[in-house]
Formats: C-alpha cells, sequence, structure tokens
C-alpha cells in the first residue's frame, strides 16, 4: 500500500432511521465488502447535514494515557468487550484486545458528531469492530433527534404495526418473535436485537430497521408504527401486565442506550423515553417459550379494549 | 442545603418523576417518584437555600395546615430526599 493512497479519502453517506451518516474511509477500501449489513441503508448522495461523521485513520491507537478517565468496563447494552473513557472535550470507545496491536479505538466529540476509528484495515474483524462502533456513535447521535437505540427483538404486523420485545439477553426475546412468526399470520421479523424507535415531527413513533440485528441477519431498512413494547420474563405460565405512569418507564428504560455520565445526552433520552411511553402501549408478559404466549402477547396488543 | 440541580423532574402519564443516572461501573439508573406535593416544593425550591421553615411556609401557603403539622411534615420531607439522595453533596 503506498502511503499516498492511504491517506486518501472517500465519503460514503447512509441513511438509518431518517438520519444520515457519513463514512469518510481511505478510497481503496470496498465498505460494502466491509459492512455488509449497511449496505440496504446506502445513499448515493449527501442530502443536507450529516448527524455524524466517522473517519478512519489506519493509524496505531494513542497509548493508554491519552485514553481519559475510565467510565465503564462493564455495559448490559454493549457486553463486556467495551470501555469508555471521558476526556475533557472527547469520549473514548475502546475495543479489548489482549495483543496491544489488535485493540481498536474511536475517539468522539461529546455530542458523537465527529468520530475518529482507529484501527488495522488488514484486521480480519475490522468490519465487525467498525460497526458496533457505528453503533455506539449512532445511539448517542440519535438522541439528539429524538431517537433512541433500542435492545429488542422486533415483529411487524400486517406490515403496518410493531412489537418490541424486550428482555435481558438469554430471556427468550428472539425466541417470542419466532412464536409469533409461526403462529400470528402476517408478521415479520424487522429486527432481532437493535431496532430505533423515532419520536417523529408529526408526533407518531415508529420503530426501524437498523444495520445492526445482534447473531440474526436481519438488516431490514424499513419503518411500521410502533404499538408497544413488551417485557418478557421466563416464567412457569404465561401471564400479561399492562404497565402505567412510572412503571412503564421502568419497564423500558434497561433496553435504552445512552451514555448516562453526559448528562445532556442522557436527559435527552429520558425526555424522549418520557414522551414515549405517553404513547405507546407498554406491557409485561410473564412466558414459557410456547405458542401460548405468543397467543397471549397477540390477544393483549391488538384485541384488548383498554 | 440544596435541591440536586441536574435532576429533571418529569410528568409521565399521572406520575412525576426523576430518572438519576447512577455513576456506577454499571449502567443501572434509578428512578424516583414523587408525589403531587413534593413534585410542587421540588420546582418551587430548585435552586435555592432549603431549610424546615421554607418548606413549612410554602405548605401553609398552599394547603390548610397548622404550622406544627407543616414542619413535621418539611422535615420529614427533607429526610425522605436525603436517604433518596436528592440533595446536593
Amino acid at each position: 500500500m503506498e502511503a499516498n493512497t492511504a491517506l486518501e479519502l472517500t465519503s460514503h453517506y447512509y441513511k438509518i432511521a431518517g438520519l444520515q451518516l457519513e463514512l469518510r474511509f481511505p478510497s481503496i477500501l470496498n465498505l460494502s465488502d466491509i459492512l455488509p449489513s449497511f449496505v440496504g441503508f446506502r445513499v448515493e448522495q449527501r442530502n443536507g447535514t450529516s448527524a455524524a461523521v466517522v473517519t478512519f485513520q489506519e493509524a496505531e491507537v494513542p497509548s493508554e494515557e491519552e485514553w481519559g478517565t475510565l467510565r465503564s468496563d462493564i455495559s448490559l447494552v454493549w457486553g463486556d468487550n467495551f470501555r469508555f473513557y471521558e476526556q475533557e472535550d472527547a469520549f473514548v470507545t475502546l475495543i479489548k484486545h489482549t495483543v496491544k496491536d489488535k485493540q481498536w479505538m474511536m475517539k468522539s466529540s461529546k455530542d458523537f458528531r465527529a468520530s475518529y476509528i482507529y484501527g488495522k484495515a488488514d484486521d480480519p474483524r475490522m468490519g465487525e469492530f467498525v460497526s458496533w462502533l457505528l453503533m455506539v456513535v449512532f445511539g448517542q447521535v440519535g438522541l439528539q433527534h429524538r431517537l433512541i437505540l433500542i435492545h429488542a427483538s422486533v415483529i411487524a404486523y400486517q406490515q403496518k404495526q410493531g412489537i418490541a420485545f424486550l428482555g435481558k439477553s438469554g430471556t427468550g426475546k428472539s425466541t417470542h418473535s419466532r412464536l409469533w412468526l409461526q403462529h400470528i399470520p402476517d408478521t415479520e421479523l424487522l429486527n432481532d436485537d437493535n431496532p430505533a424507535v423515532r419520536l417523529e415531527d408529526d408526533g407518531k413513533v415508529l420503530i426501524y430497521g437498523t444495520p445492526w440485528s445482534g447473531k440474526t441477519p436481519c438488516y431490514k431498512n424499513k419503518s411500521v408504527e410502533l404499538k408497544g413494547f413488551v417485557r418478557l420474563e421466563q416464567a412457569p405460565q404465561n401471564r400479561f401486565i399492562w404497565k402505567k405512569g412510572v412503571e412503564s418507564l421502568v419497564t423500558v428504560l434497561p433496553s435504552c442506550t445512552a451514555l448516562r455520565w453526559n448528562k445532556d445526552l442522557f436527559n435527552a433520552m429520558t425526555d424522549t423515553l418520557s414522551q414515549l411511553v405517553g404513547q405507546v402501549n407498554v406491557g409485561y408478559l410473564e412466558c414459557l417459550p410456547d405458542s401460548d404466549a405468543a397467543k397471549k402477547s397477540f390477544r393483549a396488543l391488538f384485541e384488548e379494549e383498554r | 442545603m440544596k435541591l440536586r440541580q441536574d435532576l429533571v423532574l418529569r410528568k409521565v402519564g399521572d406520575d412525576y418523576i426523576m430518572v438519576d443516572p447512577s455513576q456506577g461501573m454499571v449502567d443501572l439508573s434509578k428512578v424516583h417518584t414523587l408525589n403531587e406535593t413534593a413534585a410542587w416544593l421540588w420546582e418551587q425550591l430548585i435552586d435555592k437555600e432549603i431549610n424546615v421553615g421554607s418548606i413549612a411556609d410554602l405548605l401553609c401557603e398552599r394547603y390548610e395546615v397548622s404550622q406544627e403539622k407543616a414542619a413535621d411534615d418539611a422535615e420529614a420531607l427533607i429526610q425522605e430526599f436525603e436517604k433518596a439522595g436528592l440533595l446536593e453533596a
């Protein structure tokens, strides 16, 4: 690789949940190969201001002294591969690796509108890491646009209404979605891990597919109106309970993404969430992994009068 | 003594709430619920120096209560706020 060609950058544009993400990567890299889950979100031309700009620097990860104050090394949403550091005017996201050479790092402005990724382009896991880092960026930038990236599996019913199933990893979100697909007609999986929920200008609440979907390759560039959030918990029986007011907020809050040390971003998240739970039904389902569980949650959401 | 200025009071449905982001390593946040009186007092008292006297005065202006009862309630409220970590350190 010639040094001068390596420095040349090309801008690529993606539109995710209505927000434009701009990636400035070395021109010699084929981004569609590196980020296959993003292909369906690609737009050919820039359209106005990008919500976030992320630049890839084929460079050594700066040394540890330059990372800042450690803010978190455990995260319920991000898993334990990440470390977040804070500096006076930047946040640093680190993807850990025992071999220093294989670490990836991202330095972002405090509002996450501008980020620089440091890593090696010949790393076979580059795509996976860049995709994770972009999820961090998108989750934080989205908060400034009344959008929350949530941890959920989403079913679209009749192509127009979405239900987001929430729960800790291993609770059976994907399983419950699969039960809907098998037992409820006219259903489709919209996303299996990280959809985006957005409060639109017209007051509607939409849920969007994204390039992030956990272990299930389901990267759909489409949206439906969000009908409800349902938190799942494994139980010896099936029981559906509606949640109101503060309980509805507490039900959804643990599945929302926000770096809580940034007061502005965290407050933006709680603002949006407070409005969302006022508009969207929130329920709690104690369930078994069986067809009755799917039918019970379907009936509660679509057939009960409340 | 002052109320924490970083907390934002919001109304969700019929409830008044404040979400307190935990500052620890794990991202578990606390949600405080206030009743209508406490929420009203919170709005009156934010940014101000608070004590039993000032809270009791507010209570007496708004509700039909005796000074003694208002002072007892004010005392109890301050203790509740203290216990819940809602006062500025």
